[in-house]
């Protein structure tokens, strides 16, 4: 028998890296640009990967009751799924591109040699999608956990692109070192205007998590779709029509099993009967790989029977419980009772309840923050708030002219503000620690803190004071005083406090005005 | 001979080589130029006219650094920036009288590039032909001031390498010091815990004056901040005065500025302690005034 490859796979799986390549370099690009571009507002593009998210949409929509006009687009994917199955999956998602990637790297590099029928449960993702879905309909959204966009987004945003930053510091130095000024100095410049933050609480964690995920790819070929998306087993569960049928024609396969050990998702190519069209993601590997091009496509409109799910009744019963339950084990935490300390949320952030719903934790708003001030919470919002965006004066401020937080919300957890609007908000109150600031305590000139209160008129006034100083003697110094009224907490006080350890003035949630309950002063 | 009076005498020196040929003319440049005008641009040129011209001050191949405020991310309007057209004039003038690079740079307060963008500063220095960097760390270095109060200090290398520096601030409320005006501008070629450099402000600004010694000092007092300095946020914090001043005395310049808000220069500890360092002096009596109006 003659032994040929099919040319028309091969062109075909060219054509599909090539576009998950231009896909995952859409994705960077609308990443790279999500940053303060010299422009007040930077438009609805950047976030755009995240509007054609069927999950996210779903999961958005139980859990806050309220529907997101964007995330309509979703219905676009869900569509393209019923019809021609999860190409999504296999040519559009920047997640797989990454994870198949990998997984090519691995197996050439022979990290990874896949199994010649493998027996691993696929009915993970399954299992992980009815608990997503079902903890949204009692009103928890922990989507931004596994969907595979968030994902991405937060591990680029806070954790890749961030020691990308550092490591570019680290080259400019050098360049500097060794006299290439120009040079340094060219990609200096450059860094500046990219405006990447790189200074991430659970920065490490963050990463860490992604290299794991990624290093999971030289156990199993694409093991997060296979085995962990949420997302593809929701468009597996759709893709009911898919056109495209696999086709292994009897005369010419030789049972070699080439396609069944190399198929990047398990979707079991051969035996032909055997061939599971939910976990296809029309790589054609299968049919490009073929000694003898037995495997093909053709159109055929007939819909599968729903035997393609591998989800027992048990684990469905099961899931379904652990998905109902999960609100209240998730809930157990006082800051559902009571506004916590630190919790300063984004300026045009929802009532805490209500951004719950909707925040998918992916990182947007911490990767357009011009002053790396957002930041994942780790505990302050209790555990269904674990990497929802808090404002960290410390680390950074919010700047008073900006609104791009609000602009590039996916879900609109952040309600979009124009900047004048945004000016006006008050997202918590500034304090004084006159034990530690430097005019109270120690009796000299400071009031950097008033300098920089951006409001007009200022919130942070000065007063003269008398400080009685250790030696008995009596200094006179101007010294902040806070009008709450005009304070926004915008934290910029507490960020350029030249008392840098545990500042002299500090910014708590309290006064913030998207509650009813974490307010402070009435009007007089 | 004491160190303080070897400076001075070198400063006469230096000053009588720069004007002794127009003084030979029979016309000596004044001490102060006091220009007024609708176009900020146009007072700015005839300002530096009235003291020369820029060829005084910038030779054929220099590297320049017009240093302006760009501290705040503020639109010209707010008076919180120096004005676009006052910087941009600058580095026209500079590359005229022959300066090969002219560089634009400030370490701002806000977030830089926002500062540089909103304050209009950035477009205008670059349409001129300026390079307009962003401030960079690495580019800090340690270096001895040899101040009254700051021994030493984090400088960013680019102003020790200038073979020119021009300095153009503008007038503005400050809280702490009351007026800032082209003295305390020099905050903005520092890095480091700048914010501590408040505990004895008058001081710092006076050592870093005393540092950097600018070729030329230009200041833009054509809308400045008479409320919630030094960054204002509101149009009625500012004023209309439409004037720019220039000299080579920055400690008489900062005596001038200061008349516009009704401050005698006395009451600015920063300028006494300037005039007893030998930097200048404060008392405009016994300086040339020119006035001029465009």
């Amino acid at each position: 028998m003659k032994k040929e490859q099919s040319r028309k796979y091969r062109v075909l799986q060219i054509l599909r890296i090539a576009t998950q390549a231009g896909f995952f370099g859409l994705f960077v690009y609308l990443f790279s640009v999500s940053h303060y571009t010299g422009h007040d507002y930077i438009g609805r593009t950047v976030e755009r990967f995240f509007h054609f998210d069927p999950l996210i949409a779903l999961t958005t929509f139980f859990a806050s009751r309220e529907f997101f006009v964007s995330l309509a687009l979703a219905g676009v994917t869900i569509l393209l799924t019923i019809i021609v199955g999860r190409v999504v999956c296999g040519w559009v998602c920047p997640l797989g591109a990454v994870h198949q990637f990998f997984s090519f790297v691995f197996k050439k590099a022979r990290f990874l040699r896949p199994k010649k029928e493998e027996k691993a449960s696929i009915s993970w993702k399954y299992a992980i999608l009815v608990l997503v879905l079902v903890s949204a309909v009692f009103t928890l959204d922990i989507v931004g956990l596994f969907d595979p966009l968030s994902l991405l987004y937060r591990s680029f945003a806070i954790g890749i692109f961030p020691a990308l930053a550092r490591i570019s510091s680290g080259l400019i130095s050098l360049l500097y070192s060794l006299r290439i000024n120009s040079a340094a100095q060219a990609i200096s410049q450059f860094m500046d205007n990219m405006m990447l933050n790189a200074t991430f609480r659970q920065g490490f964690l963050i990463i860490l998590i992604a290299s794991g995920l990624v290093a999971l790819n030289a156990w199993k070929e694409r093991f997060w779709c296979r085995y962990l998306c949420p997302l593809g087993a929701l468009l597996g569960v759709v893709s009911r029509l898919n056109v495209f049928k696999l086709r292994v024609d009897e005369a010419k396969c030789i049972k070699c099993g080439l396609c069944t050990t190399h198929c990047e998702t398990q979707a079991v190519p051969y035996p032909n009967d055997k061939w599971r069209s939910a976990e296809c993601v029309y790589c054609e590997t299968c049919a490009a790989i073929c000694p003898t091009a037995a495997i093909t496509f053709p159109v055929k409109a007939k819909p599968e029977k729903i035997t393609t799910v591998d989800l027992s009744r048990r684990k469905l019963i099961l899931t379904t419980a652990l998905g109902a339950i999960a609100a209240p084990f998730f809930r157990i935490t006082p800051a559902r009772k009571r506004a916590s300390l630190f919790l300063i949320r984004p300026p045009g952030a929802l009532s805490e309840e209500k951004f719950l719903q909707k925040c998918v934790k992916c990182g947007e708003c911490m990767k357009a923050c011009p002053t790396n001030a957002l930041q994942p919470a780790l505990s302050e919002a209790g555990p269904e708030g674990i990497w929802t965006p808090v404002l960290v004066p410390k680390i950074g401020y919010c700047e008073y002219y900006c609104s791009l937080c609000t602009q590039v919300c996916p879900t609109g957890a952040i309600k979009e503000l124009k900047i004048e609007a945004k000016t006006q908000i008050k997202i918590g109150s500034a304090w004084i620690r006159k034990d530690r600031c430097i005019p109270y305590a120690l009796g000299r000139p400071c009031i950097v803190c008033e300098e920089h209160c951006p409001t007009s008129p200022k919130a942070i006034k000065f007063v003269m004071i008398e400080t009685k100083l250790f030696d008995g003697t009596t200094a006179t110094q101007k010294a902040p005083v806070i009008d709450n009224a005009l304070c926004i907490g915008c934290g910029i006080c507490e960020n350029k406090c030249p008392v840098v350890d545990e500042p002299a003035i500090y910014v708590t949630s309290v006064g913030e005005q998207r509650s009813d309950r974490n307010r402070l002063l009435l009007p007089e | 001979m004491n160190r303080r009076d070897f400076m001075k005498s070198a400063a006469l020196a230096g000053l009588y080589l720069k004007i002794g040929p127009a003084f030979v003319e029979g016309r000596t440049a004044p001490d102060l130029a006091q220009v007024q005008g609708e176009d900020p641009a146009a007072a700015t040129r005839e300002a530096v006219a009235a003291l020369g011209g820029m060829k005084a001050f910038v030779s054929r191949g220099d590297k320049v650094i017009v240093k302006p405020n760009i501290g705040w991310d503020r639109v010209p309007e707010m008076a919180a920036c120096t004005n676009p057209q006052v910087v941009r004039a600058l580095v026209e003038m500079s590359f005229d009288a022959g300066a090969k690079d002219v560089i634009v740079m400030d370490n701002t307060t806000n977030q830089a590039k926002r500062c540089y963008v909103r304050s209009g500063i950035q477009d205008a220095a670059d349409q001129a032909g300026a390079k307009v960097l962003f401030v960079d760390e690495h580019r800090l270095k340690k270096v001895p001031l040899k101040g009254e109060w700051l021994k030493e200090w984090e400088v960013f290398q680019d102003f020790l390498e200038a073979d020119k520096l021009i300095n153009v601030p503008i007038a503005k409320v400050h809280s702490l010091c009351r007026l800032t005006l082209s003295m305390k501008n020099w905050l903005g070629a520092i890095g480091g815990a700048r914010n501590q450099l408040h505990q004895k402000l008058d001081q710092g600004i006076v050592d870093l004056q005393a540092f950097f010694k600018p070729s030329l000092t230009v200041l833009d007092a054509y809308r400045i901040l008479v409320r919630n300095g030094p960054q204002g946020g509101r149009p009625s914090d500012t004023q209309l005065t439409k004037t720019v001043l220039a000299g080579v005395d920055a400690v008489a310049v900062d005596a001038l500025g200061a008349s516009f808000f009704d401050v005698k220069p006395q009451e600015l500890l920063y300028l006494r302690l300037a005039q007893e360092r030998g930097l200048g002096t404060f008392e405009l009596e016994k300086l040339r005034i020119e006035k001029r109006t465009v």
